[in-house]
C-alpha cells in the first residue's frame, strides 16, 4: 500500500499541475488570447492558431531532463526549432511569398517602390529608441526589425543578432502584423485631408510577360550586389518569384506557393509560440520590445503616408498618388494593402485602392529585407 | 538515354564536390612559426621544439589529411598528414599547430623536418605537386637571441604569399593553435554604438542604401517598361498598317482606359445577344449517378507490375 502511495507521490511530483506557478499560467493565458484572436476574430489565423497553440505547448510545467522542452537538446521541439534558431525556415517562408506574389502592380508604376523605402523609416526608428533604452547595439538592431513587419526578416534577423530576445521579437512582430487593421487607420486619418484621401489614382497598364521575368532577376542582381547579407531571403524572394513568371516551372511555384510555405508556417508558428517559456518570455525586456516595436509601426506607417504627400509635391495633376497607399509601404502583405482599400472607400465606395497599395505593399517586403541585410552588415 | 543522363550528372556532381573541396583547402595558409623553442610551448611529450601553425581561412571545415608538408622544393612529399585522421579535419577560421621535431612517430602532427635547417616551408595538396602555401623562414630567427619569438602574418590569413613582407611581422606574443591578432566577437556592435550612440548614423545611412536600391531598381523598370510601350506601340501600328486601319494605332500600348474595355465587352455582348450566338440555359443543374465507382485504389493500372522481360541474347 506504501509503495502505491509513494508511486502515487512521485507521479504527482511529474505532472504539470505540480510544478505549475502564476507565470506559466499567464503564459498559456495569452496562448488561449492568440487563439481567440486567431479563431474567433479571424485574426491573421495562419499566423495567430500555430503560435497561440505553441506557447501553451511551451508553457506547459515541467521538470527539466524529459527532453520535451524546445530547449533540451535533442527533443522533437528542440529538432523542429533549429529551423528558427540556424534561420532556415524565413528564407523559406520567402521562396513562398515569391511564388505567391504578383509584382505587377510594382512593375506598371514602379515609382511605388519609393514608398515601400521610406516605409522603413519604422526599423531605424525603433532602432535609435531601443539604443535610448539601452540595448546594445545588435539588441537594437533585432527590436528594430519589427517595424519592418515582416515575421520572417524579424526572425531571421533576430536569430542572429539577439537570439535570447527572438520570442518576444518574433511574437511582437506577428501581433502587431495582426493588429494593422488597428493600428493604422487613425494615423492616415490624421496625417491626410479630405480631398487626399479622394484621389484617385491611374488605372495600371499592363504588363507584358517579359517584364515580369525580368524583374526578379534583375531586382535580385541589383539588390543583392547593394546588400549581399540579405541574399538568404532575397534570394529565395526573387526566385520564387522567377518560377512563379517563367510559366515553365509551374509545378515549382506550386509546391513552393502551396505545401512548402504550409508546412514552413506550421512549423515557424509552432516552434516559435513554443520557444515563448516563461522563464525566457516574461521578463521586463519584453515588455519594453512589445512597447518598442508598436512605435515602430506606428513611425512606419506616418513615414509611410507623410512620404506620399511629400511625392505628391513633385508629381502632376492626374499622376498623382492617394496617400492612403502609404501605410502599406511596411511589409504585412496584404494586410497593409486591404487596410488602404478600405479606409479609401469609407471616404469613396468606388475608388478600390487595392492593387494600387500593393505596389508599395511588396516594395516594402524588399525593402525590410534590404534593411535586415544592412543591419545584418553592421551588426552580425 | 536515362543511363547517360544519370552518368553525366553524377560525373558533374563528382566534379563539383572535388573542386569545392580542392577549392577550400586551397584556402589554408601557412600562419605563424617559431624556430628557438627553449620555453613556449610543449608538446604532449613535455618537448619543447619548433613550430608552425597553419589556418583555415575558409569558412567551411576543410580537410588537410592527405597533403603534404616539406621543407625540401626538391621533394614535395616528405611528410604525409595521415587521412583518417578526425583532428586532420579543420573547422572554419581554425588553426592547426605541427611540430617540426623530427619525430614523424608522435603522432599527425609531428613532422619529419626540423625548421632550425629548413629554408622554408611548403604545403602541397594531395596530388603532391600543386603547392597550397608556401613560405621562407627568415634566417634571423634561427639565432638564439631571437628565441621563443615567433614571426607570422599579422592578421590570421592575411598577407604576402612569400612568408615576409605585407601582413607579416614578427608577433608581440606567440599565438599557436589561435589567433595572431586578438578578435573582439562583440566588437562590431560595440563599436557602432560608441560611434553612433543615438543611431541617427545607421538610420541615415541604412535608409540612403534602402532608398538608393529601390530608387536604381526603379529607374532601370521605368526604362524597361518605357522600352515596353514602345514596342507594343510599334507592334499595334504595324498591324494597323498591315490591315490598313491606321485609326487603331492611335492609343498607345498600356494606357487603355477602363471605359475602352468596358466598351469593348459591351459590343462583345451585344454582338453575342445579336447574332444569337449563345443559345438560352435551362438553368437546371441535374446529377447524374454513375454506378462505376472509379477508384485509383481499385485501379489495375496501379497494380500490376510490368511484365519481367528476359533479355535473351543471340
Amino acid at each position: 500500500m506504501n509503495n502505491i502511495v509513494e508511486n502515487l507521490q512521485q507521479f504527482w511530483q511529474y505532472t504539470g499541475f505540480a510544478n505549475c506557478n502564476f507565470q506559466y499560467l499567464i503564459m498559456i493565458c495569452i496562448g488561449l488570447t492568440f487563439l481567440y484572436l486567431g479563431i474567433k476574430k479571424e485574426w491573421e489565423p495562419m499566423l495567430l492558431v500555430p503560435i497561440g497553440f505553441g506557447i501553451i505547448i511551451g508553457n506547459i510545467p515541467l521538470f527539466a531532463g524529459l527532453k520535451v522542452s524546445v530547449y533540451e537538446e535533442g527533443s522533437v521541439l528542440n529538432i523542429l526549432y533549429q529551423g528558427v534558431k540556424q534561420g532556415f525556415y524565413p528564407p523559406l517562408i520567402f521562396l513562398g511569398i515569391g511564388a505567391m506574389t504578383d509584382f505587377s502592380a510594382l512593375i506598371s508604376n514602379p515609382k511605388l517602390l519609393l514608398i515601400g523605402a521610406a516605409a522603413q523609416f519604422g526599423i531605424f526608428g525603433a532602432y535609435a529608441i531601443s539604443l535610448a533604452f539601452g540595448f546594445d547595439a545588435a539588441q537594437a538592431g533585432a527590436i528594430g526589425i519589427i517595424g519592418g513587419a515582416d515575421g520572417p526578416t524579424a526572425i531571421f534577423l533576430s536569430s542572429r543578432l539577439a537570439p535570447d530576445m527572438m520570442g518576444a521579437i518574433a511574437v511582437s512582430a506577428y501581433s502587431y502584423m495582426a493588429l494593422v487593421p488597428v493600428i493604422q487607420p487613425p494615423i492616415m486619418r490624421l496625417c491626410t485631408t479630405k480631398k487626399e484621401r479622394l484621389i484617385r489614382m491611374k488605372p495600371p497598364r499592363a504588363v507584358s510577360p517579359t517584364e515580369k521575368k525580368l524583374f526578379p532577376i534583375v531586382g535580385f542582381l541589383l539588390t543583392a550586389f547593394i546588400v549581399p547579407s540579405g541574399i538568404p531571403l532575397l534570394g529565395m524572394l526573387f526566385f520564387g518569384n522567377l518560377i512563379k513568371e517563367s510559366g515553365v516551372t509551374k509545378r515549382l511555384a506550386n509546391t513552393a506557393s502551396g505545401p512548402l510555405i504550409d508546412i514552413v508556417t506550421i512549423l515557424i508558428g509552432l516552434t516559435v509560440g513554443a520557444s515563448t517559456q516563461a522563464d525566457q518570455f516574461l521578463q521586463l525586456r519584453s515588455i519594453w520590445i512589445f512597447i518598442i516595436g508598436a512605435c515602430s509601426f506606428v513611425i512606419a506607417t506616418f513615414a509611410g503616408v507623410l512620404f506620399v504627400k511629400f511625392f505628391n509635391l513633385f508629381l502632376k495633376e492626374g499622376n498623382k498618388i492617394n496617400p492612403l497607399i502609404g501605410n502599406a509601404g511596411v511589409s504585412a502583405v496584404p494586410d497593409a494593402a486591404r487596410v488602404s482599400n478600405n479606409v479609401g472607400r469609407e471616404y469613396d465606395p468606388s475608388n478600390y485602392l487595392m492593387m494600387h497599395a500593393m505596389g508599395p505593399n511588396v516594395a516594402g517586403v524588399i525593402g525590410s529585407a534590404v534593411a535586415a541585410g544592412m543591419l545584418l552588415g553592421f551588426l552580425g | 538515354m536515362m543511363k547517360n543522363i544519370k552518368f553525366i550528372l553524377a560525373v558533374v556532381g563528382l566534379t563539383l564536390a572535388l573542386g569545392a573541396s580542392a577549392q577550400s583547402q586551397g584556402q589554408m595558409r601557412l600562419n605563424e612559426y617559431l624556430i628557438i623553442n627553449t620555453s613556449d610551448f610543449q608538446d604532449d611529450f613535455g618537448q619543447q621544439n619548433s613550430w608552425f601553425e597553419i589556418f583555415n581561412a575558409s569558412y567551411g571545415t576543410v580537410d588537410i589529411g592527405g597533403c603534404y608538408l616539406s621543407d625540401d622544393p626538391n621533394n614535395l612529399k616528405k611528410y604525409a598528414i595521415p587521412g583518417g585522421d578526425v583532428l586532420t579535419a579543420i573547422p572554419p577560421r581554425q588553426h592547426v599547430l605541427f611540430w617540426a621535431d623530427n619525430e614523424p612517430n608522435h603522432g599527425t602532427f609531428h613532422v619529419n623536418f626540423d625548421l632550425k635547417n629548413a629554408k622554408e616551408i611548403i604545403f602541397t595538396k594531395g596530388d603532391g605537386k600543386s603547392i597550397i602555401d608556401r613560405i621562407v623562414i627568415k634566417d634571423i630567427y634561427r639565432d638564439s637571441s631571437k628565441a621563443n619569438i615567433s614571426f607570422g602574418r599579422l592578421e590570421d590569413g592575411i598577407g604576402s604569399i612569400t612568408g615576409d613582407g605585407e601582413g607579416w611581422g614578427e608577433l608581440a606574443v606567440t599565438s599557436p593553435s589561435t589567433n595572431n591578432a586578438i578578435i573582439d566577437k562583440a566588437a562590431k556592435p560595440e563599436r557602432m554604438k560608441s560611434i553612433d550612440p543615438y543611431g541617427w548614423i545607421m538610420a541615415v545611412t541604412a535608409m540612403s542604401v534602402v532608398f538608393v536600391a529601390l530608387i536604381l531598381l526603379y529607374l532601370i523598370f521605368k526604362q524597361i517598361g518605357k522600352a515596353n510601350i514602345k514596342q507594343a506601340n510599334k507592334k499595334s501600328a504595324n498591324a494597323a498598317a498591315r490591315n490598313n486601319h491606321p485609326e487603331a494605332a492611335v492609343t498607345p500600348a498600356g494606357e487603355v482606359s477602363a471605359e475602352t474595355y468596358a466598351a469593348i465587352a459591351t459590343a462583345l455582348h451585344l454582338f453575342i445577344e445579336d447574332s444569337e450566338a449563345h443559345d438560352e440555359e435551362s438553368d437546371v443543374v441535374t446529377q447524374r449517378h454513375t454506378d462505376r465507382t472509379y477508384s485509383p485504389w481499385s485501379s489495375k493500372i496501379y497494380m500490376l507490375r510490368q511484365t519481367p522481360q528476359v533479355n535473351k541474347r543471340n
